[in-house]
């Protein structure tokens, strides 16, 4: 995987930094990313996402670090290796007075697509964002959702290697959001490495197989969903309504192996447990023995209770 | 080249589709031409009426009498003047058809900067050529004292205004002396009406090539720069195909503009490859300098405000509205602006000119090309220009 650094690695990025006058907006960020890997940087307004996504898409130089693309340098002087990346901006990069299909044949172009293949590339990318039918239009015309989906698409149009989408589903309507999740989904099983800012928590746990939290211009933890949140130690809740004998239950519960704590709220109970699926038998089975159980319902700890931890602040505000 | 190629095609569809090229580079220089051309460029000496001018002014007051003699000598219009103590009165009285009041310590007032407003009395037989002579008598008293101006700024200060008025002077006559002699090379000028629409173009020209570097702050607005830049292009190919837009544009729409021009109010600009020599260079002058403003502008808003500040003093100045006959420290400015160099050169070419008498001219703009790419590279970078 990624983080043994080995030559397989998509993108290598080594201690970047990066200030704007004062403003250190990148302090010492690293990060690999393997093939068919989607890694995931998630952070509040101003972490430094966008300015960090910069450095690795050869737009910014960064004060210090190195970035590597397919093992060759990366930065604003080489050009060639960019024909390896596909860059989703944050603002939209389309020209709104060019049909939806013309967008793509320049930017294809571009990218040193011709003919026939560039033909069958825009048609595919069309079909994977869902707009074959409205590549006619100017995209003037398009809802703010479409618009989205085509600047993803434009990304793509060359097989990146390493696809880089900075907050893609910002301002998006749930049935786009839906749609823009699953090409993303389509395309990291298709092998392509992908590198997914957000500020939705939900988006970074669906998508990425590795995360890093960032914030103030720093990774503050990194790995899988599972690993921050063992990192925390955050444990999972088992909440059970219901009527009955709650403290005969509760002296029950507490004997299950694996339960941690057990709390009164509302009309029933809580219980703490490291890993609520496999004790789950178990708990239900002890506090049906004192109570009338209504409703059952596991939660289990989330990035935003990470964040929280890591940084003493919300994700969003 | 294939980048460069694929950018400049796709940025002059744009442009030809959006039509504000179609607008702004041909539809109202050609309706401006018109216009201008109906007001002074359809007539020539003899059409207009003659005029008497009264005139009043100190009488030992020199440059009132530079002002004085440019207008007897424009050569458009006949005029008899006459001294008079009220050309109201006279002009009132129908004894004159328009009357000129310059105001007392006129020269004085001019050497040091201070207002001298000039007054007109237009009266009923005036008419067109009336309304020339106050034209030419205003951009003259603009030059005098843009020529004052200059001089007190390069060190002149503290001369007294007897002195000032005579170096005026003989900065005037060393002109007529320069002017003579281009006269003889090309043996001809420019009509008034060749003079309008050689103005025009190059006027516009420097608003269509605002089209092309100027759109790169536009797509910085709009966020393309960005991805334009992601990709495997190098930013210099970037800029340069937002000039080669700017210069195709140039091109086509002065070329279209003098053809037009020529064939509508019957001017002959001469031989073609002289004419196309000149077009080019002042294409590229007007591109390079808009390397400049792309350098010095934050918004694509300021970027357009200061092109067109550029384009109407060079325009203007270049002849662009009436015809200037460039006089004193003005005209050695003059001299070094590119569309008067354009007008210029077109003035030896429609007189027969060919491509070895229009080597000043192109000098000139190829000269202005080069300091401006120069300043370009030396002005800090706001972020657009890659
Ligand atoms: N060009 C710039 N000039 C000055 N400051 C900048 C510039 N770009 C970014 N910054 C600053 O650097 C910090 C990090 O910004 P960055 O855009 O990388 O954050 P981000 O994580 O992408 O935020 P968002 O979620 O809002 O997009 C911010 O404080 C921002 O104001
Ligand atoms: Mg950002």
């Amino acid at each position: 995987m990624g983080q043994d650094g080995t030559s397989t690695d998509v993108v290598q990025v080594q201690d970047v930094t990066r200030s704007f006058g004062d403003l250190q907006a990148v302090a010492g960020v690293s990060l690999r990313i393997a093939p068919g890997e989607t890694y995931g940087l998630l952070g509040p307004n101003g972490a430094g996402k966008t300015t960090t996504i910069s450095m690795i898409a050869g737009l910014l130089e960064p004060d210090s670090g190195t970035v590597q693309l397919c093992g060759e340098p990366m930065g604003p002087r080489h050009t060639k290796i960019r024909s390896r990346l596909g860059l989703v901006p944050q603002d939209l990069a389309l020209y709104p007075d060019l049909k939806g299909r013309e967008n793509l044949n320049y930017f294809g172009a571009l990218q040193n697509l011709r003919g026939k293949e560039l033909r069958a590339r825009v048609d595919e990318v069309l079909e994977v964002v869902g707009l074959a039918d409205r590549a006619k239009d100017p995209v003037k015309e398009y809802s703010g959702g479409m618009k989205r989906r085509l600047n993803i698409a434009a990304g793509l149009l060359h097989r990146p290697a390493l696809l880089i989408l900075d907050e893609p589903t910002v301002g998006v309507d749930p049935q786009s959001r839906n749609a823009i999740l699953e090409s993303v989904e389509a395309l990291s099983g298709e092998g392509m490495a992908v590198l997914y800012t957000t500020h939705y928590m939900e988006e970074a746990e669906r998508l990425c197989d590795r995360i890093g939290i960032i914030d103030s211009g720093r990774v503050q933890a990194e790995g899988t969903r599972d690993e921050l949140i063992h990192l925390v130690g955050e444990l999972d809740q088992v909440r059970m309504d219901g009527t009955g004998d709650l403290t005969a239950a509760t002296d029950a519960l507490q004997q299950v192996p694996g339960v941690q704590r057990v709390d009164p709220v509302g009309g029933g109970l809580v219980c703490a447990v490291a890993d609520a699926p496999v004790h789950l038998a178990a708990i239900v089975t002890a506090a049906s023995a004192h109570l009338e159980l209504s409703d059952v319902e596991i939660t289990r700890p989330d990035l935003e209770q990470v964040f929280l931890h890591l940084t003493g602040k919300e994700l969003r505000d | 080249m294939r980048a460069l190629l694929t950018m400049t095609a796709v940025d002059l569809r744009r442009r030809l589709r959006d039509k504000s090229v179609l607008i702004f580079s041909l539809a109202v220089p050609l309706a401006l031409m018109t216009v201008l051309n109906l007001l002074l460029g359809g007539v020539s000496e003899g059409d207009l009426e003659p005029v008497d001018l009264a005139v009043s002014s100190d009488a030992d007051d020199q440059l009132a009498g530079v002002v004085v003699d440019a207008l007897a000598s424009t050569g458009i219009v006949d005029v008899t003047v006459t001294d008079s103590d009220d050309p109201h009165a006279d002009v009132g009285a129908g004894s004159a058809d328009l009357g000129m009041v310059v105001p007392s310590g006129f020269t004085a007032a001019l050497t040091s900067g201070e207002p001298a407003p000039v007054q007109f009395v237009m009266g009923d037989g005036a008419g067109l050529s009336g309304q020339v002579l106050v034209t030419v008598a205003q951009g003259v008293v603009e030059q005098l004292r843009g020529a004052s101006v200059a001089a007190v700024a390069a060190g002149a200060a503290g001369l007294e205004p007897d002195r000032a008025s005579q170096l005026a002077q003989q900065v005037l006559d060393a002109q007529a002396q320069v002017q003579l002699t281009q006269g003889e090379a090309s043996s001809e000028q420019l009509s008034t009406g060749g003079m309008l629409i050689a103005g025009q173009a190059g006027l516009f020209l420097m608003f269509t090539v605002g089209f092309g570097v100027l759109g790169l702050i536009a797509e910085r607005e709009e966020g393309t720069l960005v991805r334009l830049r992601s990709m495997p292009v190098r930013s210099s190919t970037i800029v340069a195909a937002k000039a080669l837009t700017a210069f195709v544009l140039g091109v086509v729409a002065t070329g279209v503009l003098l053809t037009v021009g020529s064939v509508l109010f019957d001017v002959d600009f001469g031989a073609v490859p002289a004419v196309a020599v000149l077009v080019v260079a002042a294409v590229l002058a007007a591109t390079s300098l808009t390397f400049v403003v792309v350098r010095l502008a934050r918004t694509a808003e300021q970027a357009n405000v200061v092109q067109s500040i550029i384009a109407l003093v060079l325009g203007m100045s270049g002849g662009a509205f009436f015809p200037i006959t460039a006089t004193g420290l003005v005209g050695t400015i003059v001299d070094l602006n590119p569309i008067a160099a354009f007008t210029r050169g077109l003035g030896i070419t429609s007189g027969g000119g060919g491509l070895d008498a229009i080597g000043l001219p192109v000098a000139i703009m190829l000269g202005f090309a080069a300091v401006c790419l120069l300043l370009s590279r030396l002005i800090p970078n706001r972020g657009v220009a890659a």
